[in-house]
């Protein structure tokens, strides 16, 4: 060691190193760009001028006060539902099943908003709704637990299938049991009592969910970053013969990490019912899972990073609209644009850090 | 096979000036070296040298960022391994590449063949005659699983000669995996290979196989050669040892009174039966007694059960039948957290797989067992961990890399370091201990079994894995023997000697 230290001291090699640092930087602007580019290949095909169109979309999610609330609204279950990846991820597991643990959420916050907490004042009902909410979520991610720790069956697998299962009880419940008595035969949910949504800022529809997505993301780094806690997770994640070596309990961490995740994504669906919504229907949330686990690929489930990419994504989704009113090209073109960044990114290897 | 040159140079390949740097480490420096038809010259150093990155250039897998080769005369670009292939440049590897759920010839054709069909007959025949000719025993119908290291080894080399156009060999610690009556026989087998001409590069730190057939000799200290010749005397020995270690100074390892006396059993393992990963019986009636300040010894050819009775006694894997008890506890069902508790402490025989936890820091690998992680509210004081890790003597001992240093980019003999004194530090007081010389020099390698005699000193019961029977007898109080499904022994150390435990590590009781 001693002698390689010497060697190093004598050898003259650091005049490479300078010359190619601004070539990361540079490439992963162009990577940043380059899905822009190809879409806007595609805009060109429909005679659409990408410039124009990329101007409106940008002043249609920044231009406005209105239009920033569309996309931290959007944002908000993009970041819960990618934590709720993110967090079992740092264990090494892949848990694709926000979508059903959000859905599962939502219904288990309705079902407490409409039959417990209808008459209960806001700083009480609003806490319990959003215990259920994780409650809900919670419980649905431990059936993939458990299946992967007694069962040994495939978190990834489990988790992706219950995503159909939660969408279907979800619609077994607004049909049935939990339909409206009033909706003259419509599938959803009663709404909840005003007192029970969460408060909005003015002029728009934006609600106090960002900040609670905002704090669950300070949380879900810092209790990986900072605490003993997060480093057995990521210690298991990284290597679990290590952790084992280490006497750790692996099956435990990975029933908790999994359904910590579900809570986060439990809540995003309480979120929706309560800021946005105000009933459930099954069509609520339908995909917010899967551009959450979209989202923490992109920011390689680093928590404070998926904000980001959660905004990204809030922002492109609230674009889509303009899309279609600007160019007349339909609004889900932009899951076009959303996989394009994807790919871009995923191409680009992992993180350079 | 092999190629006559019509103007012969006296060189198969010679090297001139190459230098190697990542980022600010000068990895190898201006290296002069020269490989001769019919000659076998060995390379020697210590961890960290450069002996891999010199290798690695020469077969290919590094570009040199300064320096020629030349072959045939003319200059020569040896870098992608593919270009090196096909200049005649031919390695084995010290960790085999090879697939386990192929066949000895699939794995042979997959590197010899070209064309779409696998002409088994044919490739048959030349592997048969290759491996008499050379007497490399292998059997092309086998499932690479099922080979032990050292037929591996040979699967290995049957595979570089059988490549067209072979000329040069690199044989990277080929006798590390092997028992001593089959280092004899691959030392024949090299001789053969050069009367057949090829030239010949051996990497190796283990002397005596240098002085017994190496023609020319090179040592490697820092990334430079500080010493050349071409002819290798037997009573060379010292003059080489201190021209790899340089100013350093090597301890003796000694170990006294520590003969004779029964002490006090701590472990036991009575008639277990020991299960593989694929639940097929791997060890069966075995009798274990690990005694309080005892060394005992395992020596056996890889692949005989050690992985899977190691990681018994550590709770990592479940005793099949038979009882175990630590200190009269009873241990079948316990897990590795219990275990810990007990007082043992484990070094896995693949630590860069099995300790090495990618993108985490030295510091970090040291808390997870080891150093006793302070606490500071819900996180772990860094700053102390930092400050014990520094004041910690079997570190220092073991010239442990810096704590900030992230383990996977260290090289194998630092992780073992790491590893080590890991383990030391916790001050077991049963130590199961898996190959701890493997990818250390000689310097280290002798700390480290001075530590681990100090340690037994102290109360603690060593069991020791390792394919180095001179470690073995220096260090073990008594040694057991795995061979076929069976632990023989233990033998009391000054009652028998390597020849026989040679004998009953290849031929198992009847020996």
């Amino acid at each position: 060691m001693k002698q390689q230290a010497g060697a190093a001291a004598l050898s003259p090699a650091n005049g490479m190193t300078r010359g190619n640092r601004w070539k990361p930087a540079a490439l992963k602007t162009a990577l940043m760009l380059a899905p822009f580019v190809v879409f806007g290949l595609f805009l060109l095909f429909h005679n659409v001028n990408p410039v124009t169109l990329y101007i409106s979309m940008i002043q249609s999610t920044f231009g406005d006060l209105y239009g920033f609330g569309e996309v931290l609204l959007k944002a908000t279950p993009f970041i819960l539902t990618g934590l709720a990846a993110a967090l079992p991820a740092k264990a090494g597991l892949v848990n694709v099943g926000g979508e059903g643990q959000l859905a599962i959420g939502a219904l288990f916050s309705t079902w407490f908003a409409v039959f417990y907490l209808d008459a209960m004042p806001a700083a009480l009902g609003i806490p319990l709704m959003l215990l259920a909410g994780a409650l809900g979520g919670g419980l649905w991610a431990a059936v993939t637990a458990l299946l992967k720790v007694k069962g040994g069956l495939n978190e990834t697998i489990t988790s992706l299938l219950l995503n159909y299962v939660a969408a279907f009880t979800v619609g077994f419940f607004v049909h049935g049991l939990l339909k409206d008595p009033n909706s003259f035969n419509w599938p959803f949910s009663p709404e909840i009592a005003s007192s029970l949504r969460l408060p909005v800022v003015n002029g728009t529809r934006l609600h106090v969910g960002i900040l609670l997505a905002l704090v669950l993301a300070a949380v879900t780094w810092y209790v990986l970053a900072r605490t003993r806690l997060g480093f057995r997770i990521r210690v298991i994640g990284s290597n679990r013969f290590a952790a084992e070596r280490a006497g750790f309990r692996i099956n435990r961490t990975y029933f908790w990490v999994l359904v910590a995740g579900g809570m986060l994504a439990g809540i995003a669906g309480m979120i929706e019912i309560a800021g946005i919504e105000g009933r459930l229907r099954a069509s609520t949330g339908v995909n917010y899972g899967y551009l959450g686990f979209l989202a923490a690929m992109m920011a390689w489930n680093h928590p404070l990073r998926i904000v980001l990419t959660g905004f990204i994504l809030g922002m492109i989704s609230v674009a889509g609209n303009t899309l279609e009113i600007a160019s007349g090209l339909p609004a889900s073109s932009v899951h076009i644009l959303m996989g394009l960044v994807l790919f871009f990114i995923l191409g680009s290897g992992r993180r350079s850090s | 096979m092999k190629t006559d040159h019509p103007v012969k140079p006296a060189y198969l390949l010679r090297a001139a000036g190459l230098t190697k740097r990542f980022g600010s480490l000068t990895a190898n420096e201006g290296i002069d070296l020269e490989v001769r038809p019919g000659q076998i010259h060995a390379i020697l150093g210590e961890n960290g040298a450069g002996k891999s990155t010199l290798m690695k250039m020469l077969y290919g897998v590094y570009e040199p960022d300064e320096g020629t080769v030349l072959m045939d005369g003319e200059p020569a670009v040896l870098y992608p391994p593919s270009r090196a292939r096909a200049k005649g440049i031919g390695m084995v590897f010290q960790d085999f590449r090879l697939i386990p759920a192929m066949t000895v010839l699939e794995s042979i054709a997959l590197a010899v063949e070209s064309g779409f069909a696998l002409r088994r007959k044919q490739l048959r025949a030349r592997i048969l005659e290759v491996s008499r000719k050379y007497g490399l025993a292998v059997d092309p119908d086998a499932y690479v699983w099922q080979l032990d290291l050292g037929q591996r080894q040979r699967l290995e080399i049957v595979k570089v000669l059988l490549a067209p156009g072979t000329r040069v060999i690199i044989f990277d610690e080929p006798t590390s995996v092997l028992v001593p009556q089959e280092v004899e026989k691959f030392l024949d087998m090299l001789d053969k290979l050069r009367k057949d001409r090829y030239g010949i590069l051996l990497i190796t730190h283990k002397i005596n196989e240098v002085l017994a057939c190496a023609d020319q000799v090179s040592v490697l200290r820092a990334g430079r050669m500080v010493y050349q010749s071409d002819q290798v005397d037997s009573g060379d020995g010292d003059k080489l040892i201190s021209a790899m270690m340089g100013e350093k100074t090597l301890n003796p390892v000694t170990k006294q009174g520590m003969h004779g006396e029964e002490r006090e059993p701590i472990l036991q393992l009575k008639d277990g039966t020991i299960r593989g990963d694929h639940g097929e019986p791997v060890l069966e009636g075995v009798h274990l007694t690990l005694r309080k300040s005892e060394i005992t010894g395992v020596a056996g050819i890889s692949g005989n059960g050690q992985r899977e009775l190691a990681e018994v006694l550590f709770g990592l894997r479940k005793l099949g039948t038979g009882e175990l008890t630590i200190a009269s506890a009873v241990m079948n069902d316990a897990s590795t957290k219990e275990f810990m508790e007990a007082g043992v402490t484990f070094v896995s025989e693949d630590p860069i797989k099995e300790s090495v936890i990618p993108g985490f820091s030295i510091l970090e690998h040291m808390i997870l067992d080891g150093i006793e992680a302070p606490v500071k509210g819900a996180n772990i004081d860094w700053a102390r961990a930092q400050k014990l890790l520094e004041d910690s003597e079997e570190a220092r001992a073991l010239a442990l890399a810096d704590g900030s240093r992230r383990a996977d980019q260290l090289s194998g003999g630092n992780v073992q370091r790491m590893v080590l004194s890991r383990a030391l530090i916790r001050k077991p007081d049963i130590l199961i201990i898996s190959y701890p010389s493997r990818g250390l020099d000689i310097g280290t390698t002798r700390t480290i079994q001075q530590q681990l005699i100090e340690l037994a000193k102290q109360g603690t019961a060593v069991l020791l894995f390792s394919e180095d029977l001179d470690e073995l007898f220096k260090l073990s109080d008594r040694l057991v023997v795995l061979s076929g499904k069976k632990l023989l022994g233990p033998y009391d150390t000054h009652e028998t000697d390597v020849s026989r435990i040679g004998e009953r590590m290849l031929k198992g009781e009847s020996a």
